[in-house]
């Protein structure tokens, strides 16, 4: 099996404060931590997980600046083959369409069995690349994949959908998965075996590289763009109900039901 | 793979264990959880045996306490066997998830906390902190520790050294964003030997300490400043901890205590700074300056000082157990003892015994609090 | 032209609430627009959803074979790519679920459509429509310009729009397909349901968590009541499991799991640092503690300031009542 990771630096922005900057398009991240995506990290270890038991190479994948590098290492630590990092300034990283484009050019490069994304990422929340990723390499596909059984040809893909339910599919390789988190317990990456993973191969590539035109995926190319962006107004505090304990119980039902959270 | 099992055993002089058992009798866990040292020596010399013994969960029920060591009459140091057994598990990549995050954010930002490195100075804010320069002479170089630096519950610690140091007027300088955790907890937790977090965390603090010009680097806890002390061949700088400024600043009268404190204290000494580093009576010193303080002692105090459990990667593995904390029988102590004050001085102590009091319902007869804090009500 | 597309969504034999949502904000900005609304159903003997759907837009199309007995995200964007060619509609909404974004994005790179998604708000400028998304976990909220031609694509976050009654009579047009046969590279097998058994709390949609404040086992019963309600599993603080109220692998925390739920909700647990840490991921959090300044009061999204013995079980019958 050849198996290709895609991967995505971002930023923790759970407990952070988040503050727009004077462009009004982007965020100040210099307060933020950053980190492999979350469900990409389960994604590479499911990677690794069907590479141990059916043998094969698991190449990593990532669009990013040098940053990167270090998660990309330590996937590498914990048992992949070799990696590349696409890293070219023309390309529209906002666009999720652009980034799928980008990376089904790196991956056509090579043959492939199987691609696996995460389901979503933590910043951004399209949940798009992986299935565009399908579309752009004319492979069949199935998101938000919490069980995978790898079979001669085929893979059965147990897709989780609301409420616990679980819908099984079976789609024929070489295919996209979109990973769901919790799907396996990633690895801890030794520090020494990311020191080690130095060696393994790194390639950084640019547009030219992967022979794919700017026009096609810079910001011009996009069909949307960003206006603008805005703080939506929430209290930083819990918003604090008033009341007898009764009302103060009425209230919140009210809320849970009726706010869509429940 | 037979060679490194074979420098296990050389490692932890092994056969030099003589299976006296006043490891597991002195062990202060054992008495809650199934974790017996001295089966581990033992059935540690049988190499066929070391990776089934490393995934026995007791093994992460030691909070590297010493007790063991300091009790063994061979001088052998049971509790590195434990380490040792946890490095097992930490380079075949399958532990403990929390345990995995923590040691990955030390890697990625410097502190086990999965806090934004950026951050680490938040803590300063609004207080008049002075950050010292690489090249520059400092005679203090302060070393807050990540638990102090992001935990609100225990930033008091750093803030009352601020107002302490400021107040006597002491030449000392912070690091600020660019201090990383001192690798104490990732020694515990096994990521150490060649080319480990461990290893990598000691080059690069040295390598930082000694980019300044200081004459002593103070760590204000006590696991900071046992693995300086003991763990940091190449460093400049003298490692003293914080106790020790600080009962030179009152010996020689340029603090000065004016607010009575009518309080019974007990002082707990922490394991890191008493049976490792044998610092016992600076801390007392310091609390019998308090104008008003009575200072009563625990039965088992200075080397025979009970755990709080909060180290040894404590603070991110649970243990199945379910009886009665260390902590808790510390505090029931404290309360016999009529104390209403439990002063310690490390901030794992302050969090075990903050949760113990609460268990066990003891709040409105005592409180604990890091000796900073104490100091830092008796200079107002 | 100006005809506003929306996906209808159904699994067993149950119309998903997303597409009354839809269907509600997607009348709305067909009359801003001047155009139609247009229910699409694909499914297999599903009359009755076409009658209700019809309740709520101008037309339903209505595609009914054995074909799509069951969802197939692959047979969907075939359908949907020839109706959008024939029909060529402003804006097809999808929902923002698992099966929409399993479709959705490869409709979109067929297509060259303009496309956002997860969109929590529509804002009809000047007659031009604009998305909202939002970035981080919904702290950024984002407005969106489609650049491109239509049609539009986006998915539609649950929840985001209030569905009304329906009270249109909509014409129903059962319509020819381009599908004739299954497909081979993707087969639908089965449903399987949660497995029933150990509760991973690390997968929980709902929890509800209990700390200190509970004081005794013999209160778990309130908590306990409160997840039935809301069909939540139950975890704790570190004091929780420490007290034996709940087994360790319930215990929240940097030294116990980090869970990540649509709601949390946390009854006598003040917050600390260590706890906190496992429920960054949390939607929505609610907090029910005497104290004030209990620092969970920071993190939560709603709190009540009170005795939690007072408002839980009131909470719980209010919930009951509503749910009906």
């Amino acid at each position: 099996m050849k198996i290709f990771v895609c991967i995505k630096r971002v930023p923790d922005t759970s407990e952070a404060e988040v503050k727009i900057d004077a462009t009004g398009k982007d965020v100040d991240s210099s307060k933020f931590s950053f980190d492999i995506n979350d469900a990409d990290n389960y994604a590479v270890e499911e990677a690794i997980l069907i590479k141990e038991a059916k043998g094969g190479k698991v190449k990593i994948v990532s669009l990013g600046d040098q940053e990167s590098d270090l998660m990309i290492r330590m996937a590498l630590a914990k048992g992949g083959d070799s990696a590349i990092r696409v890293e070219d300034p023309r390309i529209n990283v906002k666009d999720p369409l652009k980034v799928a484009k980008v990376l089904a050019a790196a991956i056509k490069q090579e043959e492939f069995d199987l691609v696996l994304t995460g389901c979503m990422a933590s910043d951004d929340g399209q949940m798009a690349v992986g299935v565009a990723l399908a579309e752009e390499l004319g492979v069949p596909h199935a998101a938000m994949v919490k069980k995978v059984e790898v079979e001669e040809g085929k893979v059965r893909a147990y897709r989780e959908l609301e409420g616990g339910l679980s819908e099984v599919v079976e789609i024929t390789l070489p295919a996209v998965l979109t990973i769901q988190t919790g799907i396996n317990e990633p690895r801890y990456a030794p520090i020494r075996g990311v020191r080690a993973a130095q060696k393994k191969e790194l390639k950084v590539l640019t547009l030219d590289d992967l022979k794919l035109d700017e026009k096609e995926v810079n910001e011009e190319s996009s069909l949307v763009e960003l206006e603008k962006l805005f703080v939506p107004e929430v209290v930083s505090r819990a918003e604090i109900i008033e009341g007898e304990p009764e009302e103060k119980a009425e209230i919140l039902a009210n809320k849970l039901l009726k706010g869509g959270i429940l | 793979m037979n060679t490194e099992l074979q420098s296990f055993i050389q490692k932890y002089d092994l056969l030099g264990c003589v299976q006296c058992g006043r490891c597991t009798g002195g062990c202060p866990v054992t008495v809650r959880t199934n974790l017996n040292v001295r089966r581990i020596v033992y059935d540690s010399i049988n190499e066929s045996m070391l990776e089934d013994l490393a995934k026995l969960p007791e093994i992460w029920d030691c909070t590297t306490c010493n007790t063991c060591a300091v009790r063994c009459p061979k001088g052998l140091k049971p509790v590195e066997v434990l380490i040792g057994l946890r490095n097992i598990m930490v380079e075949s990549g399958i532990i403990q998830p929390t345990v995995r995050d923590a040691l990955e954010s030390v890697f990625r930002e410097g502190n086990p906390w999965n806090k934004p490195k950026a951050r680490r100075s938040d803590w300063m804010e609004g207080l008049e902190v002075k950050i010292a320069e690489p090249g520059k002479k400092v005679e203090n170089l302060i070393f807050v520790c990540c638990t102090i630096a992001y935990d609100p519950k225990v930033q008091v610690i750093a803030k009352n050294l601020v107002k302490v140091l400021n107040k006597a007027g002491v030449d000392y300088g912070f690091i600020g964003d660019d201090e990383v955790c001192c690798g104490s907890e990732v020694y515990a937790m096994g990521e150490l030997g060649e080319e480990g977090l461990f290893e990598m965390l000691v080059e690069d603090n040295t390598e930082l300490f000694n980019s300044y010009e200081a004459e002593r680097i103070v760590a204000i806890s006590p696991h900071c400043y046992s693995v300086f002390k003991n763990q940091y061949p190449d460093l400049k700088a003298e490692v003293i901890h914080y106790t020790q400024l600080l009962k030179e600043l009152l010996a020689d009268n340029k603090l000065e205590l004016k607010k009575e404190l009518s309080q019974k204290i007990v002082f707990h000494d922490p394991c890191y700074l008493g049976k490792q580093n044998n610092i016992f009576d600076e801390p007392r010193y310091i609390l019998s300056q308090i104008p008003g303080v009575e200072l009563v002692e625990f039965d088992r105090s200075r080397e025979r000082s009970l755990c709080c459990e909060g180290g040894g990667g404590k603070m991110w593995v649970e243990s199945e157990s379910r009886k009665e904390r260390l902590a808790e029988i510390r505090v029931k102590d404290a309360d016999e003892l009529g104390a209403t004050l439990l002063a310690v001085a490390c901030p794992f102590c302050v969090l075990t015994f903050d949760d113990a009091i609460k268990a066990k319902g003891l709040e409105e007869k005592m409180r604990v609090a890091e000796i900073t804090e104490i100091l830092g009500e008796a200079v107002e | 032209m100006g005809d506003v597309f929306v996906l209808a969504e159904h699994r067993r034999g149950e119309m998903r609430e997303i597409t009354f949502e839809m269907l509600t904000k997607a009348q709305e900005i067909a009359s801003a627009i001047g155009g139609e609304t247009v229910a699409v159903l694909i499914g297999s003997s599903v009359d009755t959803f076409a009658e209700r759907l019809a309740a709520y837009c101008d037309k339903v199309l209505y595609i009914d074979d054995p074909l799509f007995a069951d969802y197939n995200s692959d047979k969907y964007q075939i359908v949907l790519g020839k109706l959008i060619q024939d029909y060529k509609p402003e804006l097809l909404m999808v929902g923002h679920t698992t099966q929409g974004v399993d479709m959705a994005p490869a409709l979109a790179v067929e297509l060259n459509l303009p496309f956002v998604t997860d969109v929590v708000d529509i804002i009809i400028d000047n007659g031009k429509l604009k998305p909202v998304r939002q970035y981080y976990s919904g702290k950024v909220n984002a407005l969106f310009n489609f650049k491109g031609e239509p049609p539009y694509l986006i998915t539609v976050r649950e929840a985001s729009f209030e569905a009304a009654d329906g009270s249109k009579q909509g014409q129903i047009q059962k319509i020819d397909f381009p599908l004739k046969e299954d497909l081979d590279y993707r087969r639908f097998v089965e449903y399987v349901e949660a497995e029933v058994g150990d509760v991973d709390i690390t997968q929980s949609e709902i929890l509800v968590a209990v700390g200190r404040g509970l004081k005794e086992e013999k209160n778990l019963s309130i908590a306990e009541e409160l997840a039935k309600a809301i069909n939540a599993d139950l975890c704790g603080s570190r004091a929780a499991t420490d007290a034996g109220w709940l087994p360790h692998d319930r215990q929240v925390g940097t030294s116990g799991k980090t869970v990540k739920p649509k709601l949390y909700i946390a009854l006598g647990i003040s917050g600390a640092f260590q706890h906190l840490a496992g429920i960054k991921g949390a939607k929505t959090i609610v907090a029910i503690n005497k104290d004030p300044e209990a620092p969970i009061f920071n993190e939560a999204d709603y709190g009540i300031v009170d005795d939690l013995f007072k408002v839980v079980p009131k909470l719980t019958e209010k919930i009951k009542e509503l749910k009906g």
